[in-house]
Formats: structure tokens, C-alpha cells, sequence
């Protein structure tokens, strides 16, 4: 650590501004473990959020000065989330019998905690350990930095978005309707339509967004629809007015299969984006409120 | 071939010999030693399918043309077998509880063995012996796991009479091949740290080599040997360094770094017998997504490692992508050729990577001899550097903000075995043109994980691709099945054959067999859910099958007799 004027003060605030980062992400637990079990992992969430918050104190009062307030590592000591001992340990038990003897060696003194101390210590490790490795819960963070003045000079001028959009027709509130990771991917491809989780999934095929596709037969019929399936063998479409699906096998290029993709500008333009063309407009489609 | 190779698998063979008991199973200890001797010029056993590839060249390519371009209208199904997890009837071995885990069916994504007249598979947790002739059972081993990552597993390995396969939750398995019996198990990893187990145990003479797997966590990879009577530990390469001094090392900031740096051995390789080397692709560097921590290169991640298999000794290695920043592995299967470079014979390897491009080396030394790319919609890098290798920019690293990266994590192509025709001179493989956002979610100093989270955007375009290994130039390119969204599909297992054939799904659910020369599709099979495992093929009874997995089943395909 590079001395400075006030390296306690300094410290002491990295503390505050990790040890929040931590409760916030443990806060979400909660809430999230219905997602968490589909995913296929090892590790699972620490149930005990009381024995998660004392163990964090214990962890900023004792283990922080050196291994850091969020126990990623601090002044001289190592990082004890991706440590083999604490990432193998059962409920305390390896971590306590270490702690009770330390590595004097190597500078680690030993610590006279109780076991219910252990305990806790273990708890908070292993949630941060838990949340590390499951990146289904990591959160976006603020991603609204852009120019909104660029981006609307963008959206008029090379983006050529206004040939579809309007700020005061389609896109009017569009900035509260989506949370902002969201109306960054729409920008990109406004595919389908936004659902909570547990909301039923309409096909894809039969909105708007979808391909679209004409079939025309060797009789000279044509038949329309949201494309379902297009392969070398078959073609498959939906008819909205039928709520129907309708198929025809395929030998070559009989019958005529035309498909067209009502977002074909959105797709034409992901190779043109830069990051910063992107932000900005990210930023000013959040103001249209 | 060298004098080497070949005394160590006389004495091998000898000492089978030489033990009581083993009469009745000379026919594979045959087996085991012309897979053994199987030298790059040689072919995969027309009479069997006895490693993961076929052969030990990675082409998976077969001599076999009873089923050829000229008949192949007439392939039919000969049997169809659907996998049953239950642990019913089953031999039931494993250190977890006895209630199974919920889950769905699984899928297939091992390529059977198929040694006198039977075929062994697997999914995470089972293991199935089955009639080649018929598809119906001969035994059925089911794994009592303790958790971890049930995403795949690559398949089985036959040295004599015993079978070695890994699981879910790390441990390396020995069944008896013609009962099914267990005979040990070894942990090899531990859970906890969120290693998982999908490797197929690669046989080289004695030495049954094995990987892990895992980048949830910042944990260190390795590849084993280990001797196939007791499954102890005989070699440890480490694909980064641990410590400083070590070589590699200057690749990376810190020795915190180094040994938490990730570099997942999880596919099988490949084995040249006349220069005794193992060839293989190692994982992305840990956090996965976020670079700033780890500084350098960071060797030997991304990297396409030639090993001593004797020694486990590194002999040359070549980094596909310094410095990832995407999850882009090397763990593709590096593909031996033989053939012409630029005027002169060589013996090469090459590699469809899931960066986006294809890359040519020679495989004795390790020389890079070309680089090109295999997908035209990649934004992520400054260009090609003077070694060949595509040159890392900082600009594309995730950000808070979002950086929109072409292609996504799950990369230009994936695992799904490729396949290399020496007839045409072509390599197939299968393509993605996505593009996602990538958001710094961990603005630590140290973060940890993968760091970053990533929202899937869309695609302009999947392909089914063969290229000229020479070039590395598009020979033809074959889209796959649309459905509401653009295309589907993107990497698929192949094979191909000296039928002119080339075997794979079109992202469509349909099984189809290609003209290798043309992409032009000459038959097919609407199975209604894609292929997921490379197709493999044999003669038996004078009749050549073509077996595939797709979901939790299992199908053979013939002509009518």
C-alpha cells in the first residue's frame, strides 16, 4: 500500500464503501433463490442472513486490515474467497481449526474466536464465495452515462433511426417503460416482447417482430405468414387470422420460399455500432420520458 | 514411427499377455493395441469406433462407403434407443444420497465406443452398455452424485477390460467393460470449489489421461495421467503457473493471479504416436470476463498445449488468444492433417477456434503457419500480430456501460467434434455470427467469477462452413435452419466418410448427411431436435451403421439389407 497522508481514513472508507457492496448483494439473496435453483451449481446460498451480517462485522473488525473488508485480499494478507481452505470448509470447521493455531511463520497470528464466531465467519465468507460464482445474480451497474444530445443527433442523423422511430409516437416514455440494460438491448434488437419471468411466453412467431415469410406454390398460390421453421426440407408459417400453422415440404426451391425480417435495419446495424454511438443513444432514449 | 512408442506398447502388450485370465478378452487388449498403433496416416477401425474420435487424429473421418453419396437416399433407421435414468435395474455405484437429483432428460453428448459388437456411452451420472446390432441394453451403470455442474459429459474410455468415465462431481470411475461392475472410484477435484467433471478419458499406451473442469470460481486447471490399474496419480501438467519462476509465469502479475487463472482442460485431445506428443486446448483465464486484474498473456490459457504423454512434460504450446477477455476457449479439438503447406509435406494441426478464427501449425514444432478468420461479423481485436494471434483490445473488454462483442461468450464455434476429410481437403465446422453486450458488473480491484454479466443480442448469420485447411479460405458455406429469431444452430458435431459423405444437424432438428464436396444436402431425417453429439460409424456383420444422439436418444441408421 503506497504511504499517504491519511491511510487510516482512507482504509476505513474503502471498508464502508465494500462492506456495502457485500450487504447489498447478500440483500438480494432472498429473493432470487427461485433462480439460483435452475442453475446447476455446487454451492448454494447461506439461508442465515443474521449470522451473515455478525460474521461481516467480525470480519471488518478482525480480518479486514489485512485481508480486506470484502476478504478480497487487504494490506499483506491473502484473498480468503479464493482460498482452497475457506472454498472447502464445512459450516466453520476447517476455517476454526486453522484460526485456532494461525500461521505464525507467516505472519498470521492465531485468533481466539468462539465457535459460533467461527460460525458466523464462515457464513459471510461462504455467501461471498456463493455470490462470486453465480453470475446470475450479478447486478448491471449504472450504465446511463452517454451524451442524450449525441444520441439524439445520432437517431436524426447517422443512425437513420428516425426513418422508423419518432421520439413522440413509438417511442414517447420509452425511457420509463425499460429499465436501462433493457432499452439498451431493444435499441440493438427490439426481438419479441419484454415479460416478467413468470409471465406465460407467446411464440415468437406470431409477433410482429418475428420473420415473415411468403410460400409460393407451383400452382401459383402464396401463402403468408410468421416464419416457424425454415429448413432445407420443409417450410413452416403461421397464419394469424387461422391461429393456425400450415407446412409444405420443400425439394430444391419448390415451392418459392421469400423470407423477410421486419427488423432487418436493427440486424443490418449491429456491425455498424461503436460503443460509444451505443451509449449515447442508451442515454438518450432513457430521457424520453 | 519411433522405435519408442512402439517398444512401449510391445511391453505393454506382453505384460497383458503375460496375466492369467485374460483369454477371454484378447480381443480387446487386440483392440485397445491397434488403436494404440494407430498412426495420423492410418484410419479409424472400419470393425469399431474405440476412442472418442475414432481415431486418435481428431478427424473423424471413416473409410467406410457402403453408405456413399450415390445410395445414401436409401439410409434408413436400423434401431433407436432412448435413455432411461432411472436407477431401476441399474448397477448403482457414487458417494451421494440416494435420492436422484431433479433435472430433465439428458443429453447425449459422449460419441460411443463401439468395441466388439457393443457401444458405451454416457450422460453426467450414467453410463450404458448397448447391442450395436440392436440398441438394446447389455448394462446400465447410474452414479449417486453429490452435486456440481451436470451440464455434459464428453464420454467414456476402454483400455483392456475396464472402463474409465468422469463425473459431474469429480470423481474418476473404473467399471468392468463386460459387466458393467464397479471397480474403484478417485476423487479428483473438489466440488466446493466449483470444479465439474465432463472429460472423456483419452488412452495413450498406459497412461489414461483426464481433465477438469469449472470457471465459476477463480480456480486453477490441470490434466492428469493416471495408471489404469489403481487410478493413481501418475503425472499433473498445471495450465498456469503456480508460482513465480515458473515458465509462464512472466505472463502474469502476481502469483495470486497465476494460480487462480482458470485454463480448463475439458475436451479430449488428440495424439500423433510417431512424435509422441498429446495435443489439446486449454479454458479461458479466470475472471473470466474482466482482465484488468491479470495483466500479460496469461500462458497457458487459450492455448494449444503439445504434451509428453510419457512425462506430462510441455513440448511446445501455442496461445490462440492472449489475454481473453470473452470465455473464448481453446479447448477445440486440434485436428491432425497431413498433407501439403505452402510446396512442401508437413505434418500440421489445426483448429477451428471459438475465438473466430482458424489457425495452422505445424504439430512437431509448434510453427504457426497461418491464421484466418472463420466468421466475418468479429469486432474484438486490433488485428493479427506477428505470431499469428489475434491481438487483444482493451476497447472490447466488458464495461459498465456495455460493450457489444461479436461473437458472444458461447463463441465463433464450441466443442461439437468437428471433422476433416482427407479426400477433399476440407474442414468442417459449425458458426456463429452473435453478438452480446458484456457488462462490468465488478469494479473491485480483485474480481472474482466472472465478473461481468452478458445480455445475448441476436445474430446475423450461422453457418455450417468447410474450409481448405491450406488456406483457410471458405470452400463453400451452408446457413442454417431459420426459425422467428434468424437463424438457429451454430456448433455441430460431424463426421465425415469415404462415402463423400459428411454427416451433422442443420439447426433444424433434421439429421443430415451432406456432399462433402458441395454442402449440397442429399438425405435426411426430421428427428425433430438436433443432433447433439458427433456422429459416429461402423461395420458390423458387413453392415455399416451410422449412430447418432440427439436429446436423450440414441438412433442408428443403415441401408435396407
Amino acid at each position: 500500500m503506497p504511504a499517504t497522508m491519511r491511510p487510516n481514513d482512507q482504509r476505513q472508507a474503502r471498508k464502508g464503501r465494500k462492506a456495502r457492496y457485500l450487504f447489498a448483494g447478500l440483500a438480494g439473496l432472498a429473493f432470487l433463490v427461485v433462480k439460483v435453483s435452475a442453475q446447476q451449481q455446487a454451492l448454494t446460498p447461506q439461508t442465515d442472513t443474521a449470522a451473515v451480517e455478525r460474521g461481516q462485522k467480525l470480519l471488518v473488525d478482525q480480518c479486514g486490515f489485512c485481508h480486506g473488508a470484502n476478504a478480497r485480499g487487504g494490506s499483506g494478507g491473502p484473498d480468503l474467497t479464493r482460498s482452497a481452505l475457506v472454498q472447502t470448509d464445512e459450516e466453520g470447521k476447517q476455517i476454526g481449526e486453522f484460526l485456532a493455531v494461525g500461521r505464525p511463520d507467516r505472519g498470521m497470528p492465531k485468533f481466539d474466536l468462539s465457535q459460533s464466531q467461527v460460525s458466523d465467519v464462515a457464513a459471510v465468507l461462504h455467501a461471498a464465495i456463493y455470490l462470486n460464482s453465480n453470475r446470475r445474480l450479478y447486478k448491471i451497474l449504472d450504465i446511463v452515462v452517454g451524451d442524450a444530445k449525441l444520441g439524439q443527433a445520432y437517431f436524426n442523423g447517422a443512425g437513420r433511426c428516425s426513418s422508423c422511430h419518432s421520439p413522440t409516437g413509438d417511442l414517447k416514455g420509452v425511457g420509463v417503460k425499460y429499465e436501462p440494460a433493457t432499452l439498451q438491448g431493444r435499441l440493438l434488437l427490439p426481438r419479441g416482447r419484454e415479460r416478467a419471468s413468470r409471465a406465460p411466453s407467446a411464440p415468437l412467431y406470431a409477433d410482429p417482430t418475428g420473420l415473415k415469410v411468403t410460400v409460393t406454390l407451383p400452382s401459383g398460390e402464396t401463402a403468408s405468414g410468421g416464419l416457424v421453421r425454415l429448413t432445407d426440407f420443409e417450410v413452416t408459417i403461421y397464419d394469424a387470422g387461422s391461429s393456425r400453422t400450415r407446412s409444405w415440404l420443400r425439394t430444391g426451391d419448390i415451392p418459392k420460399v421469400v423470407v423477410t425480417d421486419p427488423l432487418q435495419a436493427h440486424v443490418d446495424h449491429l456491425t455498424k455500432w461503436t460503443d460509444a454511438d451505443m451509449h449515447n443513444m442508451t442515454a438518450y432514449l432513457a430521457s424520453l420520458k | 514411427m519411433t522405435s519408442r512408442t512402439t517398444n512401449d506398447q510391445r511391453k505393454a502388450r506382453e505384460a497383458r499377455k503375460e496375466r492369467p485370465g485374460c483369454a477371454r478378452f484378447a480381443a480387446f487388449a487386440f483392440l485397445v493395441v491397434a488403436v494404440a498403433t494407430a498412426i495420423v496416416g492410418a484410419q479409424i477401425p472400419t470393425d469399431s469406433w474405440p476412442t472418442y474420435h475414432g481415431d486418435y487424429s481428431g478427424r473423424r473421418y471413416s473409410t467406410l462407403k457402403q453408405i456413399n453419396a450415390a445410395n445414401v437416399k436409401g439410409l434408413t433407421l436400423a434401431w433407436v434407443y432412448r435413455l432411461n435414468t432411472s436407477r431401476a435395474g441399474a448397477i448403482v455405484g457414487g458417494e451421494g444420497p440416494d435420492s436422484p437429483p431433479s433435472g430433465g432428460a439428458p443429453t447425449v453428448k459422449s460419441t460411443p465406443l463401439m468395441i466388439n459388437g457393443t457401444l458405451y456411452f454416457s450422460v453426467p451420472d450414467h453410463v450404458y452398455a448397448i447391442d450395436a446390432r440392436t440398441g438394446r441394453d447389455v448394462w446400465h451403470y447410474a452414479w449417486k452424485t453429490r452435486g456440481g455442474d451436470h451440464i455434459g459429459n464428453r464420454g467414456v474410455g476402454i483400455l483392456d477390460n475396464w472402463l474409465y468415465f468422469l463425473t459431474p462431481d469429480n470423481y474418476f470411475v473404473s467399471l468392468d467393460v463386460a459387466t458393467g461392475k464397479e471397480r474403484w472410484h478417485h476423487e479428483i477435484a473438489n466440488m466446493k470449489r466449483e470444479y465439474f467433471s465432463t472429460n472423456a478419458p483419452m488412452i495413450i499406451g498406459r497412461q489414461v489421461i483426464i481433465g477438469v473442469g469449472g470457471d465459476a470460481l477463480d480456480i486453477p486447471g490441470y490434466l492428469e495421467s493416471r495408471d489404469p490399474e489403481a487410478g493413481n496419480l501418475v503425472w499433473r501438467w498445471n495450465t498456469t503457473p503456480r508460482v513465480a519462476g515458473e515458465a509462464g509465469a512472466n505472463t502474469w502479475p502476481d502469483e495470486d493471479s497465476m494460480a487462480h487463472g482458470g485454463g480448463m482442460p475439458w475436451i479430449p485431445g488428440t495424439y500423433d504416436p510417431e512424435l509422441n506428443l498429446y495435443y489439446f486446448g486449454t479454458g479461458n483465464p479466470q475472471p473470466v470476463l474482466a482482465g484488468f486484474s491479470r495483466p500479460g498473456d496469461n500462458l497457458y490459457t487459450c492455448t494449444i498445449v503439445a504434451l509428453n504423454p510419457n512425462t506430462g512434460k510441455m513440448v511446445w504450446h501455442y496461445q490462440v488468444t492472449p489475454h481473453d477477455t470473452h470465455d473464448w476457449d481453446a479447448a477445440q479439438t486440434p485436428i491432425l492433417i497431413d498433407g501439403e503447406f505452402n510446396g512442401r509435406q508437413r505434418k500440421m494441426i489445426a483448429q477451428a477456434s471459438r475465438n473466430g478464427h482458424y489457425f495452422l501449425l505445424d504439430r512437431a514444432t509448434g510453427e504457426h503457419l497461418l491464421t484466418s478468420k472463420h466468421i466475418d461479423s468479429l469486432n474484438w481485436t486490433k488485428g493479427i500480430n506477428a505470431k499469428g494471434q489475434p491481438a487483444h483490445d482493451p476497447a472490447k473488454d466488458a464495461s459498465v456501460p456495455g460493450t457489444l462483442v461479436s461473437p458472444d461468450t458461447s463463441g465463433a464455434t464450441n466443442w461439437p467434434p468437428p471433422s476433416f476429410s482427407p479426400d477433399t481437403g476440407l474442414l468442417y465446422f459449425g458458426t456463429r455470427q452473435t453478438f452480446s453486450v458484456m457488462y462490468l458488473t465488478d469494479t473491485d480491484g480483485h474480481p472474482q467469477g466472472w465478473a461481468a454479466a452478458e445480455r445475448n443480442v441476436g445474430t446475423v448469420g450461422n453457418a455450417l462452413k468447410a474450409i481448405d485447411y491450406k488456406t483457410g479460405k471458405v470452400k463453400w458455406s451452408r446457413p442454417f435452419a431459420m426459425g422467428p429469431g434468424g437463424t438457429q444452430g451454430g456448433p455441430v458435431g460431424l463426421l465425415s466418410t469415404a462415402g463423400g459423405l459428411l454427416f451433422g444437424n442443420d439447426g433444424g432438428g433434421n439429421f443430415v448427411a451432406y456432399d462433402a464436396s458441395t454442402g449440397k444436402p442429399l438425405w435426411h431425417a426430421g428427428l425433430g431436435t438436433n443432433t447433439s453429439n458427433g456422429p459416429q460409424t461402423y461395420l458390423l456383420d458387413g453392415r455399416q451403421y451410422i449412430v447418432v444422439g440427439a436429446g436423450d436418444m440414441l438412433y442408428a441408421f443403415a441401408l435396407q439389407p
